[in-house]
């Protein structure tokens, strides 16, 4: 009896190292949890090559997780994908109706993701066959007359740099994912049934981080909320910055992370925000000088990394204050979210870059750079890898901004939050590929 | 001694050769990677004052821009293209070229520190697009205005100085003070009738207000990039 009970305590012990592991490693959805604390398993400090890279058939925004057995990623060409990590082999795909933009999360067997088709989709992990579908009220990008100053300014016009969809996290039976109907929407994890959902003033395509039975995500009304995860209920809601004359520094496009109690939150009114996540009070700020916020800051040992997106800086920042500890200087704006892989720090760079960063010094450790940047097709990179944007942006007007943007983003850049298992990196680029580098 | 006269004589004849060759409008293409840029330039040398030139660049929204002599020598041509293809980064774009044995105007196209080679062959005699100059301003104008307006949700304060008349150069300061103080570097300054035009090519600003004297304002509107802002200045002085 007694080696019965030892046995039992042994297995308790070992079923909790196995849940402890888990957790220091799992990254089976965006940011790894659904706290998204970016935290990865240890990155190679040096780079020794490709592994392999997948083709699909048109730019990957999403950003690859694992269940330890595949990866599960979106493609702008409509597919879900599992490959086999190890070989980059294809193992399913699932077509949708529109661009997969978001990062899918895998949790009991089942990889979610959702669609500009509207529909949010649960798939069978080893089979990618449909478990259940889900109808939104409809997808659509954040627009405004005017916005970014583009013209006719009196004509609604859709905001181009909103390329992410909202991606899902999975918490208490429960996947939590934004829309762009405005909905925060709240589905049983196992039969797809609408729990609840929350309407916002526009569209939501952060991601919601949740923490301690509360769900935390921003919209682009220009409001950060705090809701309920049992009711749907708001708990508080924070404003941040208006721009009612181009729209272009509002919204909470970034999805925040939760830690020790404070939310961290970018925003496009170029400020870094710490919350008190109980209440919603601003603890402090740090303001980017115009640079918008898009990535979802991570947060280590008392500090905040994260990046902007026009002065295309990198930071990090003290998180009980905000005061700056140490500021690098990159080449072009980052979207990607940093990535805490050991002592290293990973995030990709729209000139179509990988960058690997050390922890502490934040100095460049080593990068990466697509062919797709390596050829530079049009000069839309400057010889020392900056955007170039006289050779891009050449008209206000009409549809040249659309086509200015898809030339500037085709250039191999990395949305991609990347991913680290067993000493290889995942990613994906605007060039349709998947790259596992080591 | 009769050596260093004839070399003298058949530099000099090279030199006229080539101000006179090189002087028309000149069309072809720059190929850099992926794409094919067409570029028309004229370049004009009347009465052997220096080179006057303008571009085209078709597709880009680039039309007459200058071109300024970067001490063009003998055939080496270098011109550098102002207020366009260039960004306080990168620094402007240029064109280095030299005419060939076949009559054609060969170099290389220089842009955001990279190159690529351009063959243009003449079509035909120069039409050079002749820059804005600044006109000054009346006598009313002259003194120190301020005003506030409001971009990307930022509240800002302009400052637009205009020098008495007769002041050498372009005669304005211009301030912007929002987060930082910016000095607004000032291409040229104009007045048509009521109308006062501030321009900064490098900043990509430009206040354009009527001036009114009963309102004692200049009430415009001030631009940057794509954006645009009303501002009402008022004399301080």
């Amino acid at each position: 009896m007694k080696r019965f009970w030892v046995g039992i305590f042994r297995l308790a012990i070992g079923l909790g190292a196995i849940a402890v592991a888990l957790s220091a490693h799992s990254q089976s959805m965006f940011r790894s949890d659904p706290a998204h604390s970016g935290k990865s398993a240890q990155a190679p400090r040096q780079f020794h090559g490709v592994k392999w890279k997948f083709p699909t058939g048109d730019r990957i925004m999403s950003s690859p997780v694992s269940d330890n057995k595949f990866l599960y990623f979106g493609g702008d060409d409509g597919n879900i994908y599992a490959v086999d990590s190890e070989t980059g082999r294809q193992i399913w795909k699932r077509t949708t109706g529109g661009p997969v933009a978001c990062t899918p999360a895998v949790a009991n067997g089942t990889v979610y993701a959702t669609s500009y088709d509207g529909k949010f989709y649960a798939l069978n992990a080893q089979t990618g066959a449909i478990k259940w579908k889900f109808a939104t009220e409809g997808e659509r990008r954040f627009e405004a007359k005017g916005i970014h100053g583009l013209q006719p300014k009196n004509q609604t016009i859709a905001d181009q740099f909103d390329v992410y969809l909202s991606s899902p996290v999975v918490a208490n039976g429960a996947v939590f994912f934004g829309s762009g109907d405005g909905n925060l929407y709240a589905l049983d994890a196992a039969s797809g049934e609408l729990k609840w959902k929350f309407k916002a003033g526009d569209v939501i395509h952060a991601s919601p981080a949740y923490a301690d039975g509360v769900v935390f995500v921003g919209s682009w009304d220009s409001y950060f909320y705090a809701i309920d995860a049992a009711t749907g209920k708001e708990k508080w809601k924070f404003h941040g910055g208006e721009d009612p004359l181009i729209h272009n520094q509002v919204g909470f496009q970034s999805s925040a992370t939760v830690s020790n109690g404070v939310v961290y939150v970018g925003c496009r009114d170029s400020n870094l925000y710490a919350l008190d996540a109980a209440t919603g009070k601003e603890k402090w700020k740090f303001f980017n000088e115009l640079s918008w916020v898009i990535v979802s800051p991570a947060v280590v040992d008392g500090k905040v990394v994260f990046a902007t997106s026009d002065s295309s800086l990198f930071h990090v920042v003290d998180a009980a204050t905000g005061k700056s500890l140490l500021k690098q200087q990159d080449k072009a704006y980052m979207f990607s979210s940093p990535v805490i892989a050991g002592d290293v720090v990973l995030i990709g760079v729209l000139n179509g870059t990988l960058q690997a960063r050390d922890l502490k010094s934040a100095e460049p450790l080593w990068d990466f750079q697509t062919e797709t940047s390596k050829q530079n097709k049009g000069w839309i990179l400057t010889a020392d890898r900056k955007f170039n944007e006289p050779m891009f942006f050449t008209s206000p007007w009409r549809e040249a901004p659309t086509v200015a943007v898809d030339r500037q983003f085709n250039i191999g850049a990395i949305f991609s939050t990347p991913l680290v298992m067993n000493g290889v990196v995942y990613f994906g680029s605007t060039d349709g590929n998947l790259y596992a580098i080591d | 001694m009769l050596r260093l006269v004839a070399t003298i004589l058949l530099a000099g004849a090279a030199l006229c050769q080539a101000a006179e060759s090189a002087a028309g409008r000149w069309e072809g293409v720059v190929q850099i990677p992926g794409n094919e840029l067409r570029l028309v330039v004229d370049l004009s040398d009347e009465g052997g004052k220096g080179w006057t030139g303008s571009i085209i660049v078709p597709g880009f929204g680039i039309k007459g821009a200058e071109l300024v002599d970067q001490h063009s020598r003998g055939g080496d041509l270098m011109f550098e293209i102002k207020g366009a293809l260039g960004n306080p980064r990168a620094g402007h774009a240029q064109l280095k070229a030299r005419l060939t044995s076949d009559g054609h105007l060969a170099g290389d196209f220089m842009q955001g520190g990279n190159t690529a080679p351009f063959i243009l062959a003449k079509t035909g005699p120069p039409q050079v697009d002749l820059p804005l100059r600044s006109t000054g301003v009346a006598k009313e104008v002259e003194g120190e205005w301020k005003g506030d307006y409001e971009m990307m949700g930022y509240a800002r304060h302009a400052t637009i100085k205009f020098a008495v008349r007769g002041t050498e150069g372009v005669p304005v300061e211009f301030t912007i003070v929002g987060k930082k103080t910016n000095n607004v570097p000032v291409s040229f300054v104009t007045q048509e009738g009521d109308f006062v035009t501030v321009k900064s090519e490098e900043f990509g600003i430009t206040f354009e207000g009527r001036f009114s004297k009963e309102a004692g304002e200049i009430k415009g509107t001030l631009s940057q990039g794509p954006m645009e802002a009303p501002l009402v200045l008022r004399k301080t002085s």
